[in-house]
């Protein structure tokens, strides 16, 4: 069975590109144009309903016409944890970061290349329901073996020694393998909730990581930095 | 004049007396040695001396009943008032004559100093109060000290309140009934006349030679040519009242005086920022005009070809049309970005909102994006180890990093390298810089087109026209990415091409976590 996709986008021709796009890809896709379109399409009945999934995943506008697509996310996630890809043409860090923590999967700034977007569906419909399923516990990249469950690190097929926070802070983007994790989340999920201000130790932290990790520090493939927002382990090709 | 306290007077009051009663205790010790014509150079003496600190009338009191008394106890026959020779009335006469002029001489001078030292304080005060306005970045925070001022010039008590108004910041203010920044309670009889004052520029009330009938004094704040305050002084029901009047408007002309420089100095930068401003849109109105239409030209061709001309052309036409339309698609993202975020930056005044930034993150996710326009791998990046952390916007900085790396691919021949690097510069002294450099093995820039190369849209001319879609706008951007961080971009000409460094200010470490291990 194929997967089902929301689109919300009032842009026609956007939306039209998109979702030729899509069908290719073998997705079935449904169109909304407005927040009122999308919600009817989902049925007030499913928004609010924990059990029914109507969608696989989600691509949501933010400036629609009947209002902000946020609301929509916002709306959702009291439910439901059909993962939600933000498109939109806004730019401020700011908006990025406060969506991300609201829940959304990933925040794609327009315009974006079909490939760059089928990237970002494919890691968020891999962290699908993660809630109920059992949590990533292994992360497998080139020569990196990242085994959480045995708090084991190795590199090349030589262990390589973290030290507990780094370890913290390693796991916390493996479980999120693909996916941006926002400065907050990392702090808050590492350091804790009193330590929200203390970039400088994700700064301090993430340099050590990437000198034990990275071939390259200076250019990373492996623990990727989102400008302004925060980490993006990279996702596995398996 | 400031009128003695009491306790001052008492303290006067009682070293004359002493002084009296010593001089009378060396007549009495002389008494039995001198003749009076000698004990009367004392009394002379001592009189003198005493008048150093009585008021005149009590001088002159004290002189003539310390003759008579004199007279009775000295001067034969003694204990009347009768005198037995001629010579000692000449003596008792000129002794008098004498006592006068040294008292009124003693008073005269004594009345001179106190007003030289009366003038010399104000002087002062009025000297500090100038260098205080002048030293405040905005004289409106002096109005509580002006408030004070004016308070111990009024006696410093409850009779005589003090309040005071000042037009805002903003000089247009004058004539409407605006809300005027106030301190002191002022009641609406005071401030109609306040008003009035500062409408008028003229002190009203006792001794201002305008509506002497108030019962308050109402000095106006002036400057060259306005009025920008009012002070009121209240309780003085005449000049005498109030003698320090001259003190208290000079006080506020100096005032009025700084507050009308600071306002032109403002609207001289009001209109500053409205040129820039201006001269900012046209430049993005030609750079729309000019930098947009080229792009859009080429993808309206490509695609309209595959649109008309499709089942015509071979696939890898078709593949190569598609190719075009997406390079200059992104050409055209990265051209409103630069200006979206110049124009960004020109409206927040360049004031960024920074955090905590590591160079090597910078450069890494720079570097990750940039290797898709890459397939050559000319870029390479080195990075000292242990470099400080940065307070910036990493937004702007990865921009000002993909703008120059940008130019370095254009303008260098293909194939020859790009160099990143981020190092320590240690040659300001104690202030040390971080640098973000970019290289390249380009044909370098003239001389004369290193400060044109970085104002907007000014490219160097022997670059080849056309092809340098948006550069100037990128490394306008880049300049101003650089300032807002309180840093300068500099370009150097190279043995081999150039480098374009962005030179950022380091501020003091964050306090990092206890290492674990």
């Amino acid at each position: 069975m194929s997967l089902r996709l929301l689109l919300v986008e009032d842009d026609r021709e956007l939306r039209a590109t998109l979702r030729e796009a899509l069908l290719v890809e073998g997705y079935q896709v449904l169109t909304a144009a407005s927040l009122a379109e999308a919600i009817a399409m989902y049925g007030q009945t499913q928004l609010e309903d924990s059990a029914t999934q109507a969608f696989d995943l989600i691509l949501l506008d933010l400036g629609l016409p009947d209002g902000e697509g946020s609301d929509l996310l916002v709306r959702l996630r009291r439910k439901q944890s059909t993962p939600v890809i933000i498109i939109s043409a806004r730019e401020a860090e700011g908006q990025k970061i406060r969506l991300l923590d609201e829940g959304a999967d990933d925040y794609l700034v327009k315009p974006f290349s079909i490939g760059e977007l089928l990237a970002r569906m494919r890691v968020a419909l891999r962290h699908r329901g993660n809630q109920v399923r059992a949590a990533v516990t292994r992360y497998e990249q080139g020569e990196l073996v990242i085994d959480l469950a045995n708090h084991r690190v190795s590199r090349k097929g030589d262990t390589v020694h973290l030290t507990p926070t780094e370890f913290n802070l390693l796991a916390r983007l493996v479980r999120s393998a693909g996916q941006v994790v926002t400065h907050r989340q990392l702090l808050v999920d590492v350091w804790g909730q009193e330590y929200l201000e203390h970039t400088h130790y994700l700064r301090l932290y993430m340099g050590q990581l990437r000198a034990k990790l990275e071939d390259n520090p200076a250019e990373p493939r492996l623990l990727l930095t989102e400008p302004g927002v925060g980490y993006r382990l990279m996702e596995t090709e398996s | 004049m400031n009128p003695l306290t009491s306790s001052q007077q008492l303290l006067r009051y009682s070293i004359g007396l002493v002084i009296w009663l010593l001089g009378w205790c060396v007549l009495l010790f002389f008494d039995a040695h001198f003749d009076p014509v000698n004990l009367s150079l004392i009394l002379v003496l001592t009189s003198a001396l005493a008048a150093l600190w009585l008021p005149l009338s009590v001088t002159l009191l004290a002189s003539v009943v310390g003759l008579m008394a004199f007279n009775w106890s000295f001067v034969p026959p003694r204990g009347t008032f009768a005198i037995d020779l001629h010579q000692h009335t000449v003596l008792l006469v000129a002794m008098m004559l004498v006592n006068i002029i040294i008292a009124g001489l003693m008073v005269f001078l004594r009345e001179q100093s106190r007003r030289a030292q009366a003038y010399a304080r104000a002087a002062e005060e009025l000297r500090i109060w100038g260098d205080k306005l002048r030293d405040a970045s905005e004289p409106i925070v002096l109005l509580e000290d002006l408030h004070q001022a004016l308070d111990r010039l009024a006696g410093g008590d409850s009779h005589h309140p003090v309040a005071l108004v000042t037009i805002g910041s903003q000089p247009a203010a004058i004539d409407l009934p605006t809300p005027l920044q106030r301190i002191g309670s002022i009641n609406p009889e005071h401030e109609e006349a306040l008003r009035h004052c500062l409408r008028t520029g003229q002190a009203l009330g006792p001794g201002t030679g305008h509506y002497q009938e108030l019962d308050a004094l109402y000095l106006p704040m002036r400057g060259r040519s306005m009025t920008s305050g009012a002070a009121m002084i209240a309780g003085i029901t005449s000049l005498d009242a109030f003698p320090a009047l001259t003190q208290a408007q000079a006080l506020c002309d100096q005032m009025g005086a700084a507050l009308e420089r600071h306002h032109i100095q403002q609207q001289e930068r009001q209109a500053r920022d409205q040129a820039q401003a201006q001269t900012l849109r046209n430049t993005l109105l030609a750079a729309i005009s000019h930098d947009y239409r080229t792009p859009l030209a080429t993808i309206m061709g490509a695609a309209s070809s595959l649109d008309q001309q499709g089942e015509r052309l071979s696939d890898s036409q078709r593949q190569q049309l598609a190719r075009s339309i997406l390079d200059e698609a992104d050409r055209l993202r990265r051209l409103t970005s630069n200006v979206l975020q110049l124009a960004r930056l020109d409206a927040i005044g360049g004031k960024i909102q920074g955090d905590w930034e590591s160079a090597e993150e910078i450069i890494g996710s720079v570097m990750h994006r940039m290797r898709s326009h890459d397939p050559q791998q000319r870029i390479s990046a080195k990075l000292e180890s242990n470099l400080p952390l940065l307070w910036g916007d990493s937004l702007l900085l990865s921009q000002l990093l993909e703008n120059l790396i940008d130019n370095a691919l254009k303008y260098s021949p293909p194939e020859s390298p790009v160099n990143v690097s981020a190092y320590l510069d240690k040659s300001g002294g104690d202030k040390n810089q971080l640098v973000l450099a970019v290289r390249d093995e380009g044909s370098g820039i003239a001389a004369e087109d290193c400060e044109q190369i970085f104002e907007a849209f000014q490219r160097g001319d022997h670059r080849k026209p056309g092809a340098a879609g948006g550069t100037g706008i990128g490394l306008a951007l880049c300049r101003a990415i650089a300032r807002a961080h309180g840093g300068e971009l500099e370009f150097h000409a190279t043995a081999t091409g150039a480098s374009f460094e962005c030179h950022l200010p380091l501020r003091a470490q964050p306090v990092n976590p206890e290492p674990d291990l």
